[in-house]
């Protein structure tokens, strides 16, 4: 691992972080945060809460962008383009940079708009056969068409917290994203949903980047390849998921880990 | 202290106990070769039972500490070179045992006199092993890297003994039986090392994360 936190795979990067900084107001959230986000790969953000990793998830599609106190410093570029740069589009990127949240969150619209509803404002169908082939496929990828596809005018409330947690990973799919930011997306979730939608994760790395905030040290280590380890708003360490499991390079990723912090 | 550390704990009482155990059943097991003791080398087989006993003790509380606390890291190397640990001290356990066994049958023949380099192999191999020992009561990894450099010198003292053996049995063919007990015992000796040896690579592992096993034979 660097010294800067950045580390290194053979993997090309698709997301790279520089000295950036973060401010709510006065508070300072980031600092100085370097990294690497690698393509095709799953990328765990690991740390206490506070630590600033949503913080930082947040910042690579600008979510930050709609809290008026929060300011970014740095660089953040997805495929080597500044994501804050003033020619891009929040709208658009936000297409290219999913994200699924801690709570599912549908919308309170029927199954099929939800998926539909993200392709329809991009313009990404030409016609309602397009658009029901997206839903379709989008629903099947998320692994939930099985369930639902005799009922997909029913309210997207109405499935489990499960299914609509996939509901929202199928959203997220319908506008064919790049990247997939996950914030502790099971956390709500029994363990028979968690361990569908871990699985879901395995799928669907290998068409997206994905990044996954979790507090569960175990979903960590099941489902990403790298790791990062938050702390103080600081990246402590980066590197391959299995080599911060069994042997941490620094002190206080192995105290986190482990559990003796603090 | 976390969850995760009375288990922790109670394995490495185990792990003491059973480090001890093998020391002295390895100590008795020498005793009746050294002294012709038969009833030594009885209660050898008996002493053996209760490493058995903590083998099986420590491979249900590693289950159950992997099962449960899902450890990682340092915790993680700590219960896997539990495991590894114990089933090298339970197999010093049967070696003595197979050394009382070559006690016993040398008994039964006309005393002769103990080869002074098998006494030599024994200091030296019971040394190593007390040092492995150490070191992972102490998590010293230093001293576990002294342990290896160890082994060598014990695989060299075993085949003297056992070319002195040979030639010993060649001129005076009947002491022949004596003589394949003394290279039997040599052999056992040098395997208690061996696994004194895997101890201390066990301890480097646990608490370095570095895995050194075989590591000369795979650099070649």
């Amino acid at each position: 691992m660097s010294p800067s936190g950045i580390g290194s795979a053979p993997f090309s990067t698709k997301i790279t972080a520089r000295d950036v900084n973060v401010f709510y107001g006065a508070k300072q959230a980031l600092f100085d945060v370097n990294l690497d986000i690698l393509k095709q790969q799953v990328t765990a953000l690991i740390g206490p809460s506070g630590c600033g990793k949503s913080t930082f998830i947040r910042c690579v599609n600008r979510m930050n962008d709609v809290v008026p106190s929060c300011r970014v410093e740095g660089k953040i570029t997805l495929d080597g383009e500044d994501v804050y740069r003033e020619e891009i589009d929040p709208v658009q990127l936000r297409a290219r940079v999913g994200m699924v949240f801690q709570k599912p969150n549908p919308f309170p619209k029927s199954i099929y708009e939800n998926v539909a509803y993200g392709p329809r404002i991009h313009g990404l169908a030409d016609s309602r056969g397009e658009l029901d082939e997206i839903v379709t496929s989008s629903l099947s990828r998320a692994g939930l068409l099985a369930e639902v596809k005799d009922r997909l005018g029913d309210a997207g409330t109405s499935l489990s917290g499960g299914q609509q947690q996939r509901l929202c990973i199928a959203r997220a799919i319908a506008v064919s994203p790049e990247v997939i930011l996950m914030d502790e997306p099971c956390s709500a979730l029994d363990p028979i949903a968690t361990a569908r939608i871990e699985a879901l994760i395995g799928e669907l790395r290998s068409s997206y980047t994905i990044v996954i905030v979790t507090h569960s040290m175990q979903q960590a280590a099941r489902v990403s390849q790298r790791t990062a380890f938050f702390h103080l708003g600081r990246v402590v360490e980066v590197g391959e998921t299995a080599q911060i499991f069994t042997d941490p390079h620094e002190p206080r990723t192995r105290d986190y880990i482990t559990g003796r912090f603090g | 202290m976390r969850v995760v550390d009375p288990a922790l704990l109670e394995l490495r009482k185990q792990l003491l106990r059973m480090g001890s155990l093998a020391e002295a059943i390895l100590e008795k097991a020498l005793t009746a070769v050294w002294k012709h003791d038969r009833a030594a080398a009885r209660e050898v087989q008996t002493d053996d039972l209760e490493i058995d006993r903590l083998d099986v003790a420590i491979d249900e509380a590693v289950l159950r500490v992997l099962a449960t606390q899902a450890p990682v890291a340092d915790d993680l190397r700590g219960v896997i070179a539990a495991k590894m640990i114990a089933t090298d001290l339970e197999r010093v356990g049967d070696l003595a045992r197979n050394i009382a066994k070559g006690a016993l049958r040398l008994a039964e023949h006309p005393e002769v006199a103990i080869p002074a380099r098998l006494r030599t192999l024994a200091d030296e191999v019971q040394r190593v092993l007390h040092r492995a020992l150490d070191s992972f009561a102490d998590g010293d990894a230093e001293r576990a890297a002294e342990v290896l450099e160890e082994d060598d010198q014990v695989d060299a003292d075993q085949d003297v003994v056992i070319r002195a053996a040979i030639q010993e049995i060649m001129s005076h063919p009947e002491l022949t039986s004596q003589g394949v007990d003394f290279i039997l015992i040599a052999k056992n000796l040098e395997r208690v090392a061996d696994h004194a040896t895997n101890v201390a690579e066990d301890v480097i592992l646990a608490t370095q994360a570095r895995n050194v096993k075989h590591a000369a034979k795979l650099r070649e």
